[in-house]
């Protein structure tokens, strides 16, 4: 798997009016020859010995067996002049993606058709006509420059992109350069001469001797070598083009060993990444600038200055004084480059669990690692905590001394650096059950008998339904917990007859407060002041029934049924919580109750308070955040 | 036993191909949850088929073309250097991307002084997918079609008689409709019968171990059995996601190795999925679990599936979707049948733990045992962290309880729940 993501070789292919020329490769050994090592092995996996050859194979195609045989042996020699043909494409390729495969190898570049500099350009740039008429003429005198990377054939449709990326950044960098100061003219000129010079030498030490001479064949190879080793380039082309570049399949290899995470993969997790998510880096803080060319390290810088795992990319951009785009900027920068990793800012409540590919064995690195960086502690010892879902709140108590919970929020910042950890949240389904008909309709029915003679109640009821308030009556006896203030706001309201009816229904009000002691501070506050002002708190039910009728329209028959058997669904506030939350979408296994928190800007204990009152329709599960465990779940 | 690994599967239709097709026709049949997404590339049909030639006078040129003008004369004319290659490449599958088209070719010559007015005879047949699709799959036919045409034109020079395209481009039709529909195509072409085969070339799949429960996919009970090898013939009875390997040798009584490569085999061929061994004690925790609700097909598949007595009224994706959201780590799925009574809801826990491994909605937290002292002796060289608590015990062939005892007791061991 990591062999797909290094290069076989690069070459360098150059074209113009002259003809086709391949004017350096690294490494020096005729491609496929660096091969044969693998071939080797390919050779003695093959173990058995007695192993027979397919034999359809040779009656179909009794030349196939050689044909790869001496296909391979061509490989190996493939001529440069071959190479450069290949290369060497014809305009209508040039600058877009150009992918050849052959056999084994897959080859990737990015054409780029380079006008050469005009070398009294810039003298006659003072009148612009003089300019365009000398331009003119250098427009046809055109150099191609292909910049190829040979590749295994396996590489993955991802990796290629990156490769190609990479060629097209090169030969942008190189227009770039050629239209300052000639750079690729006087490079390309000069590999040509040495080639031609050295023509009675082997090839490597001409080659070799290129890349003494020439800068532009010392970036390559160190481009080459950078790609194969760590994945992440900072090469600088003429000394003066700053080229950074960054292969996620192999740099995230750094920090965990056998992961491929693609560019998709990162991308899918940048592209959920809200203010409320935090950042941790992974690196010293002097690794980081290597990531950014020197011109854009200044916003680097700030952000951090700001940084700190504890909070937020918010609290970050407005300490660092950037916005939150340019925030999220750079940290998909850092992420990209495996410089960071995107977390929940570490707090007490914040569940952790290990994660399950997390490298945990008694011949991991990580063990002497772990104890060498906190003197003492043993890595095993120390994560088995989390075997069980545990946060940082738990694991420490308030009698023991502040330092203690200090070195344990170290420990956790260091196993998530290392991948060790993994966090779980909390997230919500609506779900009314809908064959809870069998035990609701048996809750109701023992309700019934405990609130005294159904049919009276009914009655009643009927009664009720000829008013205007008919949805509502049901309700407004769960809205009043209070038995007392409901019979004096009743009597102002109806007559005689509607009395007698909230008479009773306020006894059976007094009986429901057994039965339902959640009630929340805002209905107490509304009946104290019901007290004072009869008349006003009167409207003022009547407008609570009203509107939860109106929040109740919000779902859909059966649910509505489902939720008014809650004893919570009569509480005005609740209720339209429930519903606001309900309508935001929030109670579709969508979004973790930290999100919520964050843009509904509630507290913990509100929130659980209210998952807990409707907790008969809303089911509630811990798993972890989908878009920063696809960085996590590589195996 | 691998026939995968072999690559002559590609293009082999005519023996031992059974275990293949009926391999396909599984993977076909069965609930397409199990893809692994190939890194952004996807997998692709065959949009065109051509055969390009180098004519004595025209030179480079399309002579036969399916659909007509699928490559049109620009494109062709800014590639033709790799469809008609310089000697050296031929012979060698060559593919190119460029243009928004990719073309994977095999090019050929063919040496007759007498008969070629060049000495010569240079064609290439291609295939044509979109750029961005996978088509690795589709060299080995390349080549074997390719192979085909050689023989024919030596035999009767198919391919440069001029009036013959007519029958070429019969061919082609026909292989770009077959292939790209059933992935089989066989064609009578006067004497010569041409057959060709896309066989998917995937990575091996891991070793299978002792403790590991196969899942037959599909319903493959319906396939005939003698489309199978003898081993698996003998095997399958066996399989039906609750026996592990071990146990399933031993009541097929057939070599735990060989039982172990034929279930690798089915798992290549996506036949068979491994799971792991179901226990009460065992500690699922869930992911991903909005797609049961979020998709109709899959919860109400998810509803017969799990149904204890599928005669009765099918549970309720809710409360499915409530036994699956208990778990998590540290509840075992005895405290949750204790706490659910799943099967008073008409559900089978073992069929509902089942669906959702195989969908991946759950996962199931293994239990490690690590040894943190300085030297290990006996049973405790196996508690490294590499080897799960079931693989110890299919290992050692003790109990759970025993080894777990073991462990407690022990105090130079942690356990680790991942």
């Amino acid at each position: 798997m990591e062999a797909n993501v290094n290069p076989l070789a690069v070459i360098l292919v150059y074209f113009d009016s002259k003809g086709d020329r391949l004017l350096y490769r690294y490494p020096y050994q005729t491609l496929g020859q660096a091969k044969t090592a693998s071939e080797d092995q390919r050779k003695s996996r093959k173990r058995n010995p007695f192993a027979v050859t397919h034999v359809d194979d040779l009656l179909q195609t009794p030349s196939q067996v050689v044909a790869s045989q001496s296909g391979q042996g061509q490989l190996q020699g493939f001529a440069d002049d071959v190479l450069s043909a290949l290369f060497a494409v014809k305009p209508q390729l040039c600058n877009q993606k150009f992918e050849l495969k052959l056999n084994d190898v897959r080859f990737v570049s990015h054409p780029t058709l380079i006008p050469h500099k005009e070398q009294g350009s810039r003298t006659g740039a003072g009148t612009g006509t003089s300019s365009t008429i000398a331009a003119n003429p250098s427009k046809k005198q055109q150099m191609l420059i292909n910049i190829v990377f040979a590749l295994n054939a396996q590489a993955s449709y991802s990796i290629v992109k990156c490769y190609h990326e990479l060629s097209k950044r090169l030969g942008l960098a190189l227009k770039f350069e050629e239209q300052s100061s000639g750079y690729l003219t006087e490079q390309t000129a000069q590999m040509a001469r040495t080639h031609d010079e050295q023509q009675q030498q082997p090839l490597e030490d001409t080659l070799a001797l290129i890349a003494e001479r020439c800068t532009l064949a010392q970036s390559l190879r160190s481009i080459f070598h950078d790609l194969s080793n760590t994945g992440l380039l900072s090469t600088s082309l003429n000394h003066n083009l700053t080229l950074c570049f960054c292969l996620p399949a192999k740099a995230h290899q750094l920090h965990k060993k056998g992961s491929m995470v693609d560019p998709e993969t990162i991308d899918r997790c940048l592209r959920a990444l809200k203010p409320y998510h935090g950042m941790l880096l992974l690196v010293d803080f002097a690794e980081l600038l290597d990531c950014v060319p020197p011109t854009g390290a200044r916003m680097l810088w700030q952000l951090v200055d700001a940084y700190n795992p504890l909070i937020s990319l918010q609290s970050m951009a407005s300490k660092a004084d950037l916005s939150i785009e340019h925030v999220y900027k750079l940290v998909s920068h850092l992420v990209y480059w495996a410089k960071a990793t995107i977390i929940y800012p570490l707090c007490e409540t914040n569940v952790y669990v290990i994660a399950p590919d997390a490298p945990l064995h008694t011949k991991s690195h990580l063990v002497e690692k772990f104890s060498t960086r906190f003197a003492g502690m043993s890595l095993f010892e120390v994560i088995s905590d989390f075997s069980l879902p545990t946060s940082i709140g738990h694991l420490t108590t308030p009698l023991q001394q502040p330092a203690r919970q200090g070195i344990l929020a170290q420990m956790v910042i260091w196993m998530l650096q290392h991948h060790l950890l993994m966090q779980l949240h909390t997230y919500v389904q609506f779900m009314p059950s809908e064959d809870e008909f069998g035990d609701s309709a048996s809750a109701s029915c023992s309700q019934q008998l405990r609130d005294g003679p159904s049919d009276e109640e009914q009655e009643q009821d009927a009664d009720v339904d000829q008013d205007e308030l008919h949805d509502g009556s049901m309700l407004s006896m769960y809205s009043q917990p209070l038995p007392v203030p409901v019979s004096s706001v009743s009597i102002s309201i109806g007559g005689l007859h509607r009395r007698e009816a909230s008479e009773e229904q306020s006894s059976l009000a007094s009986d429901n407060i057994a039965v339902q002691p959640s009630s929340s501070h805002k209905s107490n506050f509304s009946i104290t002041a019901s007290m004072s002002t009869d008349n006003c708190d009167s409207l003022d039910s009547i407008e609570d029934e009203q509107k939860l009728k109106e929040l109740l329209q919000v779902f859909s028959e059966p649910d509505r049924a489902a939720i008014r058997r809650i004893p919570a669904s009569s509480n005005v506030d609740d209720l339209s919580l429930l519903v606001k939350l309900y309508q935001m979408g929030y109670f579709k296994s969508e979004h973790h109750l930290e999100e919520i928190m964050y843009f509904e800007n509630l507290r913990r204990s509100q929130l659980l308070q209210l998952l807990d009152k409707f907790r008969d329709v809303l089911i509630i599960y811990e798993t972890e955040d989908p878009a920063i465990a696809s960085m996590y779940n590589t195996k | 036993m691998h026939s995968h690994t072999n690559e002559a599967t590609a293009t082999s239709t005519s023996g031992g191909g059974g275990g293949g097709t009926a391999g396909g026709t599984g993977a076909a049949g069965g609930f397409a949850a199990t893809g692994t997404s190939g890194g952004g590339s996807t997998e692709g049909k065959i949009r065109c088929i051509f055969l390009s030639e180098f004519h004595a006078t025209a030179g480079c040129k399309i002579s036969c073309q399916v659909p007509e003008n699928y490559i049109s004369k620009d494109v062709f004319d800014a590639i033709n250097v790799y469809i008609i290659p310089k000697q050296h490449l031929q012979r060698c599958i060559l593919t190119v991307n460029a243009m928004d088209v990719k073309i994977v070719g095999y090019p050929v010559g063919i040496q007759d002084q007498q008969k070629y007015p060049r000495n010569a005879f240079l064609f290439n047949l291609c295939f044509v997918c979109d750029s961005r699709a996978r088509s690795v799959q589709y060299e080995p036919v390349v080549k074997k079609l390719s192979e085909y045409l050689i023989m024919m034109e030596e035999e009767s020079c198919f391919l440069s008689r001029e009036d013959d395209k007519r029958r070429l481009q019969n061919i082609f039709e026909t292989v770009l409709r077959d292939l790209n529909e059933r992935k089989v195509a066989t064609i009578v072409e006067g004497d010569n019968t041409i057959y060709l085969k896309i066989v998917m070339h995937k990575p091996d799949p891991p070793p299978v171990k002792d403790h590991m429960v196969p899942l037959l996919l599909a319903n493959l009970r319906d396939a005939p059995l003698d489309n199978w090898d003898l081993t698996t013939q003998q095997i399958l009875p066996y399989i039906n996601g609750i026996n592990h390997v071990a146990r399933i040798a031993a009541e097929a009584d057939v070599e735990t190795d060989l039982v172990k490569s034929c279930i690798q085999n089915l798992v290549y061929y996506g036949v068979v999925q491994l799971l792991p061994i179901l226990k009460y004690s065992n500690v699922y925790m869930t992911q991903n679990l909005k797609h049961l609700i979020q998709s109709a097909a899959l919860s109400g598949a998810c509803r017969t599936y799990v149904a204890l007595r599928p005669d009765k009224t099918l549970p309720s994706v809710q409360r499915i979707f409530q036994f699956y959201a208990s778990m998590t780590h540290g509840v075992t799925l005895r405290a949750i049948c204790q706490r659910l009574c799943p099967q008073q809801h008409n559900i089978d826990e073992r069929r509902m733990v089942i669906f959702g491994l195989q969908h991946r909605f759950i996962r199931c937290i293994h239990k490690y045992p690590v040894f943190t002292g300085s030297v290990p002796s006996g049973r405790q060289k196996m508690y490294t962290g590499l080897i799960s608590f079931d693989e110890i015990c299919c290992k050692t062939g003790l109990s759970p309880c025993t080894i777990e005892r073991d462990i407690e007791k022990d105090t130079n061991v942690t356990v680790i729940w991942k």
